[in-house]
């Protein structure tokens, strides 16, 4: 069923921590498709394997069995040059705590990914993905001279600035308050009505709701599909699968 | 990459200031012990007896200053790189490649290096002049020495420094090049494999050289004996420092922590960070391998040779002076024997070798029975001493003050002794009265039977300074140690100071990188108190643990002592400077513990809220 519109395809895929009796299936047998230019959340209870099926989805942790294209490019094939590279192009990722860099200023850790890659990033190329973010006037600003989701925002900038093909997000919005968390959102909703497709873990049904659909994930497996609910249908669905 | 080396220097700066340190010191050390002693080889060496023992011991000073300087700037700069694992799987995180992260590294490592070189060679000019105060101060050189510069030691310092810190930092490179990016999302990295294979490697790699020197030392003869044990140390100290993360946590959970939360805390603390605790321990390690592995076996070396030397000597008296024979009644024998300086020349032409050495003009009859071993001397033919240095057959030539006595035939050797002694015995024929006429003598005087000592030593009195031979021993054995802690003090003091350093060194990086946790540890409920006491206990806990696995290291160089005197006197003998140690681990634990003190109290300055606020 893979189908080349698929950003993210996943076939068969588990993943195993540890081993004999204390072995736990975070990621089990999960086959699934993330579209290309939309925008799907990943909900379910806690320790059900969201952030790992995420990690394994963007190359970051080896899968056990089965394999993960990114594309039409085999991510489970690939060495750690071909995955250095693909993290330099055509993957970005955002996380819950920000990841920043503390000794670089909000410029440079915009800019750091470019030139990692080899690239002399102009000023104004580095100017416009932060003022995309909405923070064209903290450009000189360390993070720690910054809000939680200003922190955030700098990271999405920075995962934005090399134009990935697929934004890996786990919980972007879980260490910010609501007001910061809807600014975040909008973002990533005005990102993704411009064709980036969007790939996101949260605990938040409001979250959730933001995206074109939500995936269910229960003890490692895919276990429910939803499509344009709102956060309440959403929460509802949660509520259910939780119990 | 620079700029990012260059921000990444500003920011941590409590590991660069470690890292910088520990290149400057070791960079000062190296100098000076090697401007000392290329002034030491050059020293005109008429000016001064002792010339080549000089040279032969900065040699060893020198040595000990690289080795140390490699150790101390190795373990500094993989403890820091180490300590920044999350910041370099976050660089690849966002598309940073493994060249990429050791290209840093290395940039790092050669910004470093010079950097720590050039505060490094002024701070090389005091060294140098306390090492210099501490030779002439106990005569192994002559008074107007003063080790001078070379125009030529910048570019040996600063490419030494620069080698080093580049050296210290490349299999730590390779290593952080393999981190996961996915490390950065952990909170505290993942529990990164400690022993790698390039650890068991060197661990077992010297591990095997510290068993041949202690299998091979007891057939080494007294000479190669003595300096083979007193290698051991060092290879021992670096087996086990290799194996550290594996020994250091495994001793410190052992320690008495004392009850409740915080000894309990403390314990789990220095499980889990077992590369900080062995960081901390190993150059502690090898100060204690060092200090205890080498005093301990001189010292033991001294008494070995002293008891072999009480065992041998069939006298009662010694006279600083020449007792003719039957002077005295109540004498049974007198052996008296003349100290001459002498040059000993062997082989011809392109082989041939000068040796200084101590001639001793003897009567054989009356040295056999002092010394109960046969002597057979005649005519021209001359003995090799007790000093060995001298072959025991063929022929030497031989040149005394102001007389050349030509080719003699070696025609025998008494065997040599743990304490040394004259190289030659010289029948008394030989030399004529003018040339040891101002030679020092010593005369053995054996009582005959039934002969009141004290009238005899009444007696001896008017020929030189008499003493009973335990006496004569014991102020041997003194001066013999006094001798042995002078060299200690001059090849380990600047030395033990340095890797005193590196401790330091290692617990303040520890601490610097650890204001999170103890963050983390007061938001949840202890007292600023509470966190600079557990870290006082994780303190004792490492360090106890290294004064132990020190002790270990050095028990091997002891036990190559115990060996070498047993094949050699026929006693193992073993004398330990028990004071010594007791300082050296109240300096230890007195120094950590201060160290410990103050940055973690300082770390835990700031209120916790403002760490654990800032996400980066
Ligand atoms: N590195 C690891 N080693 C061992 N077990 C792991 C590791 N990472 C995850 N696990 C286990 O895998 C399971 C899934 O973990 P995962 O982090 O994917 O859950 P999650 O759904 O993201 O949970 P949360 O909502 O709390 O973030 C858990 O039981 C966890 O204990
Ligand atoms: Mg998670």
């Amino acid at each position: 069923m893979t189908t080349i519109s698929a950003a993210v395809t996943l076939h068969g895929v588990s993943r195993v921590f540890g081993r004999g009796p204390a072995a736990v299936r975070a990621v089990d047998d999960v086959t699934l498709e993330f579209p290309r230019g939309g925008w799907t959340a990943v909900m379910g209870p806690s320790g059900s394997g969201k952030s790992t099926l995420l990690h394994c989805a963007a190359g970051l942790e080896r899968v056990d069995t089965g394999r993960v294209l990114l594309g039409d490019t085999d991510l489970t094939a690939a060495g750690d040059a071909q995955l250095t590279t693909l993290r330099r192009t055509r993957i970005g990722f955002v996380f819950q705590s920000f990841n920043l860099i503390g000794a670089l200023n909000a410029e440079q850790n915009v800019a750091l990914p470019l030139r990692l890659a080899g690239r002399r990033p102009s000023r104004s190329e580095v100017r416009a993905t932060l003022d995309a973010v909405g923070l064209a006037d903290r450009a000189r600003h360390k993070p720690r001279e910054l809000s939680g989701g200003q922190q955030q925002r700098v990271a999405i900038a920075r995962a934005m600035v090399t134009r990935p093909e697929v934004l890996f997000a786990d919980e972007p919005t879980g260490a910010l308050d609501s007001t910061a968390a809807r600014t975040v959102l909008d973002l990533m909703r005005s990102m993704a009505d411009a064709g980036q497709s969007i790939v996101m873990v949260t605990h938040d049904p409001g979250a959730a709701a933001r995206a074109d659909a939500v995936v269910f994930l229960r003890d490692g497996r895919v276990v429910d599909r939803l499509a344009g609910a709102d956060a309440r249908g959403v929460a509802d669905r949660l509520a259910a699968w939780e119990r | 990459m620079l700029g990012m080396s260059r921000a990444g220097l500003a920011e941590r700066w409590t590991l660069f200031v470690g890292a910088l340190l520990s290149v400057a010191l070791g960079v000062a050390l190296v100098q000076s012990s090697l401007l000392l002693l290329i002034s030491a080889a050059t020293l005109d060496s008429s000016a001064s007896q002792n010339g080549d023992a000089a040279v032969a011991m900065l040699g060893v000073v020198l040595g000990g200053a690289v080795f140390l300087a490699a150790f101390v700037i190795s373990s500094t700069f993989a403890f820091t790189v180490d300590q920044r694992r999350r910041d370099l799987a976050l660089l690849r995180l966002v598309g940073g490649s493994r060249r990429q992260v050791r290209r840093l590294l290395l940039g790092e490592a050669v910004l470093l290096g010079l950097a720590g070189a050039a505060l490094g060679v002024p701070a090389g000019l005091p060294v140098m002049a306390v090492q210099a105060w501490l030779m002439r101060r106990f005569d192994f050189v002559p008074a107007g020495f003063a080790g001078e510069w070379r125009m030529w030691i910048l570019g040996v310092s600063l490419g030494g420094g620069v080698l080093l810190a580049v050296a210290g930092v490349l299999v730590a490179a390779r290593r952080a090049a393999r981190v996961r990016p996915l490390d950065a999302l952990r909170e505290s990295g993942a529990a990164a494999r400690v022993m790698t294979a390039g650890r068991w490697i060197a661990g077992l790699f010297f591990l095997a050289g510290a068993l041949a020197l202690i299998i091979v030392a007891p057939h080494g003869g007294p000479g190669g004996g003595q300096a083979m044990a007193m290698n051991v140390a060092m290879p021992a100290a670096v087996a086990i420092v290799a194996f550290a993360p594996l020994l250091v946590p495994a001793i410190a959970r052992l320690m008495p922590f004392g009850g409740g939360v915080l000894g309990s805390l403390a314990r789990a603390n220095v499980r889990d960070a077992r590369r900080r605790s062995a960081s901390v321990a190993a150059p502690l390690i090898v100060l204690i391998a060092l200090v205890v592995g080498n005093t301990g076996a001189g010292a033991s070396f001294t008494a070995g040779g002293i008891d072999e030397t009480a065992r041998s000597t069939h006298a009662d008296f010694v006279v600083e002076g020449a007792v003719p024979a039957a002077a005295v009644p109540g004498v049974a024998v007198v052996s008296t024997e003349i100290s001459v300086p002498a040059e000993v020349t062997v082989g011809s032409g392109e082989d041939q070798e000068t040796e200084a050495v101590t001639a001793l003009v003897i009567d054989p009859r009356a040295y056999a029975a002092v010394h109960g071993t046969p002597v057979e001397l005649s005519g021209r033919a001359v003995v090799r001493g007790p000093g060995g240095d001298v072959p025991s057959q063929g022929s030497v030539h031989l040149r005394l003050p102001g007389a050349d006595l030509g080719e003699l035939p070696v025609v025998a050797a008494v065997p040599e002794t743990m304490s040394g002694g004259a190289g030659l015995l010289l029948p008394p024929g030989l030399v004529l009265e003018p040339q040891v006429a101002a030679a020092p003598v010593r005369s053995f005087v054996a009582l005959a039977p039934g002969a009141d000592p004290s009238a005899v030593r009444a007696g001896l009195a008017r020929f030189g300074e008499v003493a009973t031979v335990g006496d004569w021993l014991r102020a041997d054995a003194e001066l013999r140690n006094s001798t042995n802690d002078r060299v200690m003090l001059i090849v380990l003091g600047l030395g033990g100071l340095y890797a005193l350093i590196g401790v330091v060194n290692s617990i303040v990086i520890g601490a610097a990188t650890r204001r999170r946790e103890f963050a983390e540890a007061r938001v949840t409920g202890l007292t600023r108190g509470q966190v600079v006491r557990v870290a006082l206990l994780e303190a004792y806990a490492v360090t106890g643990a290294a004064l132990l696995l020190g002790v270990v290291a050095a028990a091997a160089a002891l036990l190559a002592a115990l060996t070498t005197t047993a094949a050699v006197t026929g006693v193992a003998t073993l004398d330990l400077p028990w004071p010594l140690f007791g300082a050296v681990a109240a300096l230890t634990l007195t120094v950590t513990g201060a160290t410990s003190l103050i940055t973690s109290w300082s770390a835990t300055r700031p209120p916790p809220v403002t760490l654990l606020a800032a996400h980066e």
